[in-house]
């Protein structure tokens, strides 16, 4: 019904002409809906305008509606097609009503507009409309200064719809309404708009996953992803995209919320290339040079990224790790092993936060560090950027320790007491081999700063064993993150240090995260603190991965019996509980899957016959992955 | 763990003793042409006389001066005996390195002949290759470097691989550190204070082996030795001689070995915090 093609949009400015919007490609599809996301100044209400014939800049492209070139178009036409097809309602809506005229008589003005028989006739219509949208008689006759902004909304709805509009434009419906009265307007949009074709433009990601069915992200007068609004919300693929909706704050997340790295360039500084480049993890040389081109997916999902979208940065497959507890000898020539990873597999993305929980021995550490690289798996490999680090050329490898760090568990044991602090955060730099000594001072205070260690020279010269605990764990951050890694592994981080100490380390990590744009594998046992920190959870069982998935639906929703044994041993202040499910037997971490049945078995409570006859695999149920027969 | 080594050496005073005890004598041997009242080389008198003022510890059959041979024997000692422990711990820490970094083949190459060196009786094997040779100061230095590493090694050795399981030490293998660097960096310097232990123990055997190999007449003859001293004097233990021939050469070496025994005990009891915790819970 409605095909935008290569739209672009400049405004005029003293610094010439502004691009506002760049080569937009749409189609929305009678009785379709449509949603626009993006923060402000991204172009979204622009491209509202534009669509109303409204835009103060120089349109050029196409817009085709039901087939006809909107854009070539006299004003007079325009406005007809605004009266009778096209309506919209716009954004900070209070300013769109006269304040000294009632209520109704505005809406029905709306109507005269379009159909010229009698003034009866648009009364009448005014006052069905307001009833429907939720106004009853007492607000008709009402002054619009006197109605408050959910209703000036109603108000605004009744009006664009009494037309009878074929198209509905909706910018940020609902953005500045408190959340109760944006509920009942959302509720009321969804029933108004079941037949009609609607665009919706918000940054509120919420009304527009309520609203559209496919959704389009828009950042700096680009769309850099299209796609059907749930898979889109739910897995974004574009890095901004993913970044958006982890700046949104739901009630089921527990995550902190993080903004974008980085500053929304001012409309004249529009960087060229992919216009999201500077504030991108994972942005390469191509994507300051060229502008992405959109790529079809298979998924119905539209995406225009060099990198082919969030890329996977660390990989480990079948992971298989055993340490040998007695070996065999004389008669008995079976060695004993200990089996602390079995057969796992686990991937990490672009600048994502991955946390790994489970009690002591569940093997934890062992995957942290084969997936450091610093020691080899027994069985499967590990994988940095699509290379098995075990085989790497030693020259590769010796590079790729540079993107891939391991935060250790005790770092008073990790800093050698040999070094002094400025010692301790250079030695990664001159192992690297990396610039003079003056470049390495510099780059030894920008990561001390990161840590917010000072950096005097009193300091610089401190020896390990006389700094405190949470001044330890920096000294070992600023120098893990010194060379600036792709992939930070933190074991435990926090694990030796007292709650305000470990709070403000682990916000300093994920702050530092967010910031460098690393990937950070965070290994902890306490589920609380993987919930606050993680995009996505896994939990780790007797060195086996038993359940894994984003972090909301594992901490909201726990499926397999040990993480709800987890959740519910997790620390609470109060005296409730968060779920008074069955009775937990105590567990005993035994070797992993010891005669090929579930390791949890004797401690869990709601052990089937199934559970006794096989072992239970990893599968995809309910938005992750569970490893429990109970959901075969 | 950082030591000072002066600072602990000297909170103990058995310690102090023997610290002082070797000051002594390496000032003794760096001063001895000075304290020497004659050149130990040289007649200096009327053959075995007894103490006088002229000799403070009489003369020998030859009419050497006693006094400046045992101070000049000094040199001789420490020289033999400092030489060979370094030479000795060096190749100790050669060897429990390689052992320790590279383990398979060379590792049980190099433990199974310090199995086999611990067994054989060193002094034995010293005293058959010394009466071939005949040897002089250095022949000596090499054949206690030869000998005596095999305990030192083993120390290392297994030192090196407590230290590979530290942390600090895997911390800089991921920043891809090599083994050079890591040897360098981060295993010698954690192995100082027991490379300390070790040098005092081999000087302290060393210094007993020159002796008993000077004394069974195992070394150049015309070198000034305590051991070749008690050599010497033996044939004359009729006369009244040996209490100012015999003795003081015996005293310097039972002098020698205490003082770095004393200092060696001290290293090893700060080495060792169990040891550590007795002396202070006894204080």
């Amino acid at each position: 019904m409605l095909e935008i093609k290569n739209l672009n949009v400049k405004y005029p400015s003293t610094q010439g002409l502004l691009t506002v919007l760049d080569n937009i490609n749409l189609r929305l599809e009678p009785g379709g809906k449509l949603g626009i996301v993006g923060e402000s100044g991204s172009g979204k209400t622009s491209l509202a305008l534009a669509l109303m014939g409204l835009s103060p800049g120089k349109v050029e492209g196409s817009i085709l509606y039901r087939g006809r070139e909107l854009l070539s178009q006299s004003s007079d036409e325009w406005e007809k097609l605004r009266g009778e097809t096209i309506a919209m309602v716009m954004q900070h809506s209070g300013e769109m009503l006269t304040p000294l005229i009632p209520l109704i008589n505005q809406v029905s003005e709306a109507y005269l507009k379009k159909h010229s028989h009698g003034k009866d006739k648009a009364y009448r219509q005014a006052f069905h409309f307001l009833e429907k949208v939720g106004l009853p008689e007492r607000f008709h006759r009402r002054l619009p200064y006197t109605l408050s902004g959910g209703e000036v909304q109603r108000a605004l709805l009744a009006m664009a719809l009494i037309t009878d509009p074929e198209l509905l434009i909706l910018d940020e419906p609902v953005s500045s309404l408190d959340a109760l009265s944006r509920e009942e307007i959302l509720k009321l949009l969804d029933e108004l708009t079941v037949e009609r074709t609607v665009l919706v433009i918000s940054h509120d990601l919420s009304s527009v996953a309520r609203l559209a069915e496919r959704t389009s992200v828009l950042y700096c007068g680009t769309l850099l992803e299209s796609g059907p609004t749930g898979a889109l919300f739910q897995e974004p693929h574009h890095p901004y995209s993913r970044a958006l909706v982890r700046s949104y704050p739901t009630i089921g997340g527990l995550k902190e919320l993080q903004g974008i790295r980085g500053d929304f360039p001012p409309l004249a500084e529009r960087p060229g290339g992919c216009p999201f480049h500077p504030r991108c993890t994972q942005a390469i040389e191509v994507c300051a040079r060229e502008k992405p081109s959109p790529r079809h997916q298979d998924n119905g999902r539209v995406l225009s990224c060099h990198r082919g979208g969030v890329v996977e940065l660390l990989r480990g497959e079948a992971i298989s790790r055993r340490y040998l507890l007695e070996k065999g000898s004389g008669t008995n020539k079976q060695a004993a092993y200990l089996e602390a990873v079995k057969g796992v597999d686990v991937c990490l993305d672009e600048g994502e936060v991955y946390a790994l929980v489970g009690e002591s021995g569940s093997g934890k550490t062992t995957l942290g560090r084969v997936l450091a690289g610093i020691d080899r798996p027994e069985a499967g490999s590990v994988y940095f950027q699509g290379q098995d680090i075990q085989s790497l050329p030693a020259k590769d490898y010796k590079k790729t320790r540079r993107d891939l760090q391991m935060l250790f568990q005790n770092s008073g044991e990790a800093l050698s007491h040999r070094l002094n602090v400025f010692e301790l955060v250079e030695e990664p730099l001159i192992i690297q081999n990396e610039g003079s000594g003056q470049t390495r001072r510099e780059a030894v205070y920008n990561a001390l700063k990161w840590a917010r260690l000072p950096v005097n020279d009193h300091f610089l010269q401190e020896y390990p064993h006389h700094l405190s605990g949470g001044e330890l764990q920096r000294v070992a951050i600023a120098r893990a993150l010194v060379l600036e890694p792709r992939v930070l592994i933190a074991d435990e981080p926090s694990a030796s240090l007292d709650p305000s100490v470990q709070a403000k380390i682990i916000k300093l990590l994920l702050h530092l995260q967010n910031e460098k744009g690393f990937a950070l594998f965070f290994i902890t046992h306490d589920l609380a603190l993987a919930a606050r920190a993680g995009d996505r959870i896994g939990v780790m069982h007797s060195g086996r991965l038993v359940e894994e998935g984003p972090s909301a639906a594992i901490v909201q929703r726990p499926l397999h019996p040990y993480t709800r044994q987890l959740l519910q041993a997790a620390p609470t202040l109060g005296h409730w509980k968060l779920e008074a499910g069955a009775a937990y037997l105590p567990v005993t971490t035994g070797e992993a899957g010891h005669n090929g049945l579930c390791p949890y078995l004797n401690a869990c409570p709601e052990a089937g016959q199934r559970c006794r006859e096989g072992m239970p695999v990893l599968a995809e149920t309910d938005n992750r992955k569970v490893a429990c027969h109970l959901y075969d | 763990m950082h030591i000072n080594y002066w600072a602990e050496v000297n909170k103990d005073k058995f310690g102090r003793a023997g610290l002082v005890m070797v000051i002594l004598l390496v000032a003794i041997a760096l001063l001895a042409p000075w304290l020497a009242p004659y050149n130990p080389w040289e007649y200096a008198g009327p053959p075995l006389s007894s103490p006088s003022w002229q000799h403070p510890l009489g003369t020998n059959d030859v009419g050497q001066d006693i006094w400046s041979e045992l101070l000049y024997g000094t040199r001789t000692t420490l020289l033999i005996s400092i030489s060979a422990a370094a030479f000795s711990t060096l190749l100790g820490l050669i060897l429990g390195l390689l052992a320790g970094i590279y383990r398979g083949v060379v590792e049980r190459i190099i433990l199974r002949l310090v199995d086999v060196m611990l067994v054989i009786p060193v002094f034995l094997i010293a005293l058959l290759v010394a009466a071939y040779f005949k040897p002089g100061t250095t022949t000596l230095i090499i054949l206690f470097s030869l000998l005596l590493w095999p305990p030192g090694t083993r120390i290392i050795w297994t030192r090196v691989l407590s230290i590979k399981n530290q942390e600090h030490f895997t911390s800089a293998r991921q920043f891809g550190a090599g083994t050079f660097y890591l040897t360098w960096r981060h295993l010698i310097p954690e192995l100082y204070p027991l490379l300390t232990v070790s040098f005092i123990q081999v000087v302290r055997r060393a210094v007993f082996m020159e002796a008993g190999l000077a004394f069974l007449g195992v070394f150049d003859p015309v070198a000034k030795s305590w051991g070749l001293m008690l050599h010497y004097a033996r044939e004359f233990i009729f006369t009244g001689a040996w209490k100012w021939w015999l003795l003081p050469p015996a005293l310097a070496v039972s002098f020698t070995i205490t003082a770095f025994a004393l200092v060696g005990y001290a290293l090893e009891a700060v080495l060792d915090p169990r040891l550590r915790r007795q002396t202070y819970a006894g204080n």
